[in-house]
């Protein structure tokens, strides 16, 4: 059987099989794409430069005497402020605590559970429950779960004999605690990608490492986690993404405290934007939220485009 | 129109001589419903007599809908519930009423304006906002709807006029006023030989007192007030500022004046008093403070007058007629910090005259009355204070507890009261000072830590904001 790549027909017939003019051949693609490009300009690239023009702007919304063009002046303001830095910090903290566990323990449970064992399917369905709930509801619920007089946790933690614990009034444990929750939502949605992933892996190598000996340690560390490495990086990336955009849960369980313990930037920018209607501020903190974003993307990118250069 | 005058008297004395539930209020708004749906099916049978020809002539104004937005607190409840489909029944003029939240209604006020929506007519305003949205020119001024003849103005508390302004101008018609006051619990002290304190020091002495103590089984902590990041803890050290003479600028530079010794003094007693408080305390707001004044957990709290209607409701109270109220303790002087909801009209309402109407009649001494017995807010007028209808108002199946014996502390209380500081960004004020006070009441900041880094911040913000 030979071994070099079979092109697709379509390429092949593909310019021979459409008529008509240059022109039209030209335009025609175009043509068909214009709703979608004109949609797109319309929802999202005409509010992303507005934006820009935003947060060149000094613009609150209820002070519109003093609108003008402030040049850089609010990124200045964003980059000198102590603020800015501390949302910084807390936003990267909660970045690579939620993602981190969900990663861990979302690849686990897919590992556990792509084997056939009897009841699987039923304990995958189940699993998936936190992901059909609106954060906002998580957020409430788990704010009352963890209530010092009245919520479960301190309830079983004072019979276990322990002191009950005012979680989202200390500094030290609000952060890690509101990841916890994310974790407990967002797990099943790494779960869900990895355990695709997995259940699409060829058996062949499984069945060769078998046959050779290895053992299940070696198995996964060594076939199944290089196999699965771009699964993981898109499933990384998208919630890395969606992490650095926390909102509903901060506002549901702490508004940004105790003190400024979980003032992550997204509560920042609606700080900004809708309580103070600082616009320009708030238009120049989203864009800097957006470069920080978009670094992490590209380098995500760069690794997936590494390995898979590695690759061939 | 006099069957419905008379089905509101029914409402109202029912409401006179009741505590007001939700359920009873529902109750009655249903009572009220029916006989409308009565009333309408004899007009359909052409049985109607002359009595409602007034009403039908009143529907001139048929096509006419005022929507508003309220906070979903006992004020916005009935004026939703209740007084807007009476309106619409004596009037013709339809009155939508959404209730959101506070946060909601800020924020919901700004995009609207300043997209000059005309969707809402009326806005319940916390008045901390009025200069805010005043001076972008978003709200109607309403200086001549106070001194119309048939607003009745010079009846209103003065105080409660005067956050309503700004630069001078009326921008809203007070709904409630609930300054802060201490509450305190009669058959604790009682039962521990204790009087009311009336200055701080004593307030100290007692919290420290009360503090762990049993009475009864339960266990029973100092005080609490709200103090929760955000508004609640500046809500609360605001009392404590202004009673030890502080305030919150020089007012003459817009400086803060966050570092005085005054502040200082002030800060430092009330983050001291944070030791004789519940656990969960600096997570509080006001509905935690009201559930554990209801379920008797405590000994004082520093609450608004207007919460006290929830812990004489025997539905959800094991505290009935247990409490008692008095000024909040003096520093240098006892100065509560007010909170109060006015009424505004949109600049970009389309039916100004009608809205205003509306307030004028939600307003008139009838009604803030009326609001009071069906469980609103506190009333805006001071003859409403002397009004039989509620100094003889007693508490369901207690005929010897007044319901409204907070009422001559609530205006002692309205000669003495502070607003929050009266400047635009005083929302943006809040929040800044809000952190470092969180700080300073977790131990993670001393006083003067938390004041300097206060004052700092305060300064920044204004800097930026161009005041100097």
């Amino acid at each position: 059987m030979s071994t070099e790549p079979q092109a697709l027909p379509i390429n092949r017939v593909g310019p021979v099989a459409q008529p008509g003019p240059v022109r039209g051949r030209r335009i025609g693609p175009y043509l068909v794409m214009l709703p979608a490009l004109l949609f797109l300009l319309a929802i999202s690239i005409a509010p992303l430069l507005y934006s820009l023009v935003v947060s060149l702007l000094r613009y609150n919304l209820m002070n519109p005497d003093r609108m003008g063009f402030a040049g850089l002046r609010n990124f200045q303001l964003i980059l000198s402020s102590p603020d800015f830095w501390n949302s910084l910090l807390v936003t990267v903290e909660f970045v690579v605590i939620a993602v981190g566990l969900e990663l861990v323990l979302g690849l686990g449970l897919a590992l556990v559970l792509s084997r056939d064992v009897p009841g699987v399917g039923v304990f995958r369905s189940f699993i998936l429950v936190p992901l059909a709930l609106a954060p906002v509801v998580v957020g409430l619920l788990w704010r009352f779960m963890l209530n010092t007089e009245s919520g479960i946790l301190n309830w079983v933690i004072s019979v276990l004999g322990f002191s009950r614990t005012d979680f989202l009034s200390n500094t030290t444990l609000a952060l890690p605690i509101i990841a916890l929750v994310d974790v407990w939502q967002w797990t099943p949605f790494m779960f869900l990608i990895l355990l695709a992933a997995i259940q699409a892996l060829p058996h062949e190598p499984f069945e060769a490492a078998a046959i050779d000996g290895a053992s299940t340690r070696e198995t996964i560390l060594h076939i199944a986690l290089p196999m699965l490495r771009y699964p993981i990086l898109v499933a990384v990336l998208l919630r890395t993404i969606d992490a650095f955009r926390v909102y509903d849960l901060i506002f549901m369980m702490t508004r940004g405290g105790p003190v400024n313990a979980t003032d992550t930037l997204s509560w920042s920018v609606y700080n900004n934007g809708f309580r103070n209607f600082n616009m320009g501020y708030a238009a120049a903190l989203s864009w800097i939220i957006l470069i920080i974003v978009t670094a992490v993307v590209t380098v995500f990118i760069r690794l997936l485009a590494g390995r898979a250069g590695e690759t061939a | 129109m006099s069957d419905t005058n008379g089905r509101n008297r029914g409402l109202v004395s029912r409401f006179a001589e009741h505590t007001t539930s939700r359920r009873q209020l529902l109750r009655g708004v249903g009572a009220a419903g029916a006989a409308t749906a009565a009333r309408r099916s004899l007009v359909a049978t052409g049985v109607a007599s002359a009595a409602i020809s007034g009403a039908t002539a009143g529907r001139a104004q048929d096509a006419v809908t005022l929507r508003g937005i309220f906070l979903p607190a006992t004020w916005g409840t009935i004026t939703q519930q209740v007084f807007a489909p009476e309106y619409t029944e004596q009037t013709g003029v339809e009155v939508v009423i959404d209730l959101i939240g506070r946060d909601a209604i800020h924020d919901k006020m700004g995009t609207l304006f300043v997209a000059q929506d005309p969707s809402y007519d009326l806005f319940n305003v916390d008045y901390n906002w009025v200069p805010e949205f005043a001076r972008a020119g978003h709200l109607v001024p309403m200086d001549d709807v106070l001194s119309a003849p048939e607003t009745a103005g010079d009846d209103f508390l003065p105080r409660a006029l005067d956050v309503a302004r700004w630069e001078g101008v009326l921008y809203g018609i007070p709904q409630t006023v609930h300054p802060h006051i201490l509450w305190y619990r009669k058959d604790l002290f009682d039962e521990a030989g204790r009087t009311p304190p009336a200055t701080m020091q004593e307030w100290r002495e007692t919290v420290e007192f009360f503090q762990g103590k049993e009475f009864g089984g339960q266990q029973v902590y100092g005080w609490a007030a709200q103090a929760a990041r955000g508004f609640g803890n500046v809500h609360t050290w605001l009392t404590f500022l202004y009673s030890f003479g502080g305030d919150a600028f020089n007012w003459e530079t817009m400086e803060p004046a966050l570092t005085t010794p005054e502040a200082t003094e002030a800060t430092a007693f009330w983050a001291d008093m944070m030791k004789f408080t519940p656990p969960g305390i600096n997570d509080y707001t006001y509905d935690e403070v009201t559930n554990d004044a209801a379920s008797g957990r405590l000994a004082t709290c520093l609450q608004w007058s207007w919460g006290a209607f929830a812990v004489d409701n025997p539905e959800s109270s094991q505290t009935v007629g247990k409490w008692e109220f008095v000024e909040v303790p003096a520093g240098t002087a006892s100065v509560p910090h007010l909170a109060e909801w006015v009424i505004s009209v949109s600049n970009y309402s389309q039916q100004r005259e009608e809205a205003i109407k509306f307030i004028q009649w939600l307003e008139s001494p009838e009604n803030d009355v009326r609001q009071a017995l069906l469980g609103g807010g506190d009333p805006v007028r001071t003859s409403s204070y002397a009004n039989p209808e509620l100094t003889e108002a007693t508490v369901e199946g207690n005929p010897d507890l007044k319901r409204f014996r907070r009422y001559p502390v609530t205006l002692e209380a309205m000669e003495t009261t502070q607003p929050r500081p009266l400047f635009p960004e005083e929302e943006r004020w809040e929040t800044t000072v809000s952190v470092p006070l969180h700080a300073i009441q977790l131990g993670e900041m001393t006083v003067e830590e938390g004041l300097a880094k206060a004052q700092d911040d305060v300064n920044r913000m204004m800097m930026e904001l161009g005041y100097y």
